[in-house]
């Protein structure tokens, strides 16, 4: 198996396990919404509704540790090879776990985002620049630095949610994040139009498709 | 103006179904043609509707004497030194004005079904699937059927903020019954009506549910057929919809914590949001392998249950408590 083809299983396997997790967290809020009705929570007192809410929020918390995880693990695959990728990983996991056991649940899940803040921060940058280093499915400048962006806005959102009663830090966090997913996703998704309207093609194989799925389409056909 | 709408929508359906059964160009022409002048109607209607909220913004002001209004903001700056969301002080210089968003009560129905109608024309003139097309223009039925028989914006506008408002504008009221209900109709005013998340959270969400509609039944077609072109038709409509969802969903966040706390993703409502969402990313996801065996299929069928959970997400007003709840109280 070749060293694309290679980052290609990983990159499935990794879209798969976010499937997963998303999978499982939309469970748990169908059953939050079931138990809401059932249990008349929005007609108790506070206190019985805090318990509810903690409940629930213990249920989810696993799962979101471990999507912030997967983005933690997703990141640096742009940056390193298979093999220095399974060593940042396996390094990764021990400094998480220290500090889980050192620090606690919450402090860990600091370290894991500020640690993939610093990273897609540096991501986003050499997309920028246009690094031929980074590994993307896409050669697509456009795509890969909204790709970065969306995934800045991702490990923002769930700081933001971390922050929510630092109001100062709140509403820079909530502004960086919109702007972030917004710009990112506007960047994914016209990239092509965009390339054409800037007409600034950065890329040597300037001919090919921009979109990476029509390349999809375009190796199936 | 709700007839017009009605027959319309009844002779879209007949080319519809003529375009299912037997697709050719001139059927497709004139489907075309009847979408044109349905979006006709429903602009119109719009314009209507902008008008209504024009004629309350300069005609219904949320008037006071000047010494109510000194009573009531000594008050309000009481308030204000305990809460952590502070509310404007009365200012008898700018009275407090209704700037009523187009899209509540049973006008965000119409909202957003005319979004439905626009983006249904717009991929009518774009793609040449006429099955596709048949499917977008029969799919507009049920939404005129709703509009006409349980939401129609037009014989009783806004029965709900009327009901609400009227007692205010009966003469005779005495000082202290005055001021009690100017303190039920001023925060509502402040915080829900003149909002401004009002005007980004809730149209941004409407035109993504129409794009959502227009990707169901591309996803729809996909199923029996194995055309790039409709699963091109079902990405354009998706990457705006993923964009406005996403983006309305984030404008709705530091609203939400304003108003219930940190722990506002239980309530149930926003519980249906997020499994929306994440369906919809998944559905984006599994796109980009699209060329592997049984992706094929496995997108389209994301597509179809992101159009079901949307369904589950308006519906959920409908059923379950909360603080998005259509429910009496």
């Amino acid at each position: 198996m070749n060293t694309r083809k290679q980052h290609l299983t990983y990159d499935l396997f990794l879209i798969l396990a976010t499937i997963a997790v998303l999978c499982i967290i939309c469970f748990i809020c169908m059953y939050g919404m079931v138990h809401f009705k059932a249990a008349r929570i929005q007609l108790l007192p506070a206190p019985q509704k805090l318990l509810y809410l903690n409940h629930m929020n213990r249920l989810v918390a696993p799962f979101v540790i471990g999507l912030v995880f997967l983005i933690g693990i997703c990141i640096p695959r742009r940056l390193l090879s298979d093999r220095r990728l399974m060593w940042a990983n396996a390094g990764f996991i021990v400094l998480i776990f220290a500090c889980g056991v050192w620090s606690g649940i919450r402090a860990a899940l600091m370290v894991t985002l500020l640690v993939s803040l610093m990273l897609q921060s540096v991501v986003l940058v050499l997309a920028i620049a246009g690094s031929s280093r980074l590994k993307f499915e896409t050669r697509n400048y456009w795509v890969r630095v909204g790709s970065c962006l969306i995934h800045l806005g991702l490990v923002l959102f769930v700081l933001d949610i971390l922050s929510h009663n630092r109001p100062g830090l709140h509403t820079v966090l909530f502004v960086l994040t919109t702007v972030s997913s917004m710009v990112g996703m506007l960047l994914c998704f016209y990239a092509g139009p965009l390339a054409d309207f800037l007409k600034l093609r950065r890329e040597p194989n300037s001919g090919q498709s921009l979109d990476p799925c029509s390349e999809n389409l375009t190796q199936k056909d | 103006m709700m007839t017009a709408l009605l027959v319309l929508t009844v002779l879209l359906g007949g080319c519809a179904v003529v375009n299912l059964i037997k697709p050719g160009q001139t059927g497709h022409r004139r489907s075309v043609y009847v979408l044109t002048a349905l979006n006709l109607c429903f602009v119109t209607g719009f314009f209507w509707i902008c008008y209504l909220h024009y004629s309350i913004y300069r005609h219904l002001p949320l008037e006071i004497s000047q010494q109510t209004a000194d009573w009531i903001n000594y008050h309000l700056a009481a308030l204000n030194r305990k809460s952590a969301f502070a509310m404007p002080l009365y200012d008898t210089g700018h009275i407090p004005r209704y700037t009523l968003p187009l899209w509540i009560e049973n006008e965000k129905y119409f909202f957003w079904f005319m979004c439905y109608a626009l983006a249904a024309l717009v991929t009518h003139i774009r793609s040449r699937h006429v099955r596709l097309n048949a499917i977008i223009a029969l799919l507009l039925v049920p939404q005129s059927v709703i509009l006409v028989a349980a939401a129609d914006p037009f014989s009783t506008p806004l029965p709900g903020f009327f009901s609400e408002i009227a007692p205010w504008f009966k003469s005779g009221m005495p000082a202290a019954g005055q001021i009690g209900l100017f303190m039920r109709l001023y925060p509502r005013l402040v915080f829900y009506y003149n909002a401004v998340y009002m005007w980004l959270h809730p149209p941004m969400l409407f035109i993504s549910y129409a794009c959502i509609t227009i990707m169901f039944a591309a996803c729809l077609v996909m199923l029996f057929d194995h055309s790039p072109t409709v699963e091109r038709t079902a990405y354009e409509s998706a990457k705006p919809g993923f964009i406005l969802l996403t983006v309305g969903m984030l404008f709705g966040y530091p609203w939400a914590l304003q108003a219930w706390g940190p722990n506002w993703w239980w309530d149930p409502k926003i519980c249906s949001s997020i499994i929306m969402w994440a369906v919809y990313g998944a559905y984006l996801h599994s796109r980009l392998y699209l060329h592997r065996s049984g992706m094929w299929k496995l997108t389209s069928a994301l597509g179809i249950l992101c159009f079901a959970t949307l369904i589950l997400t308006v519906l959920t007003s409908y059923y379950f408590p909360g603080q998005h709840t259509f429910q009496a109280p």
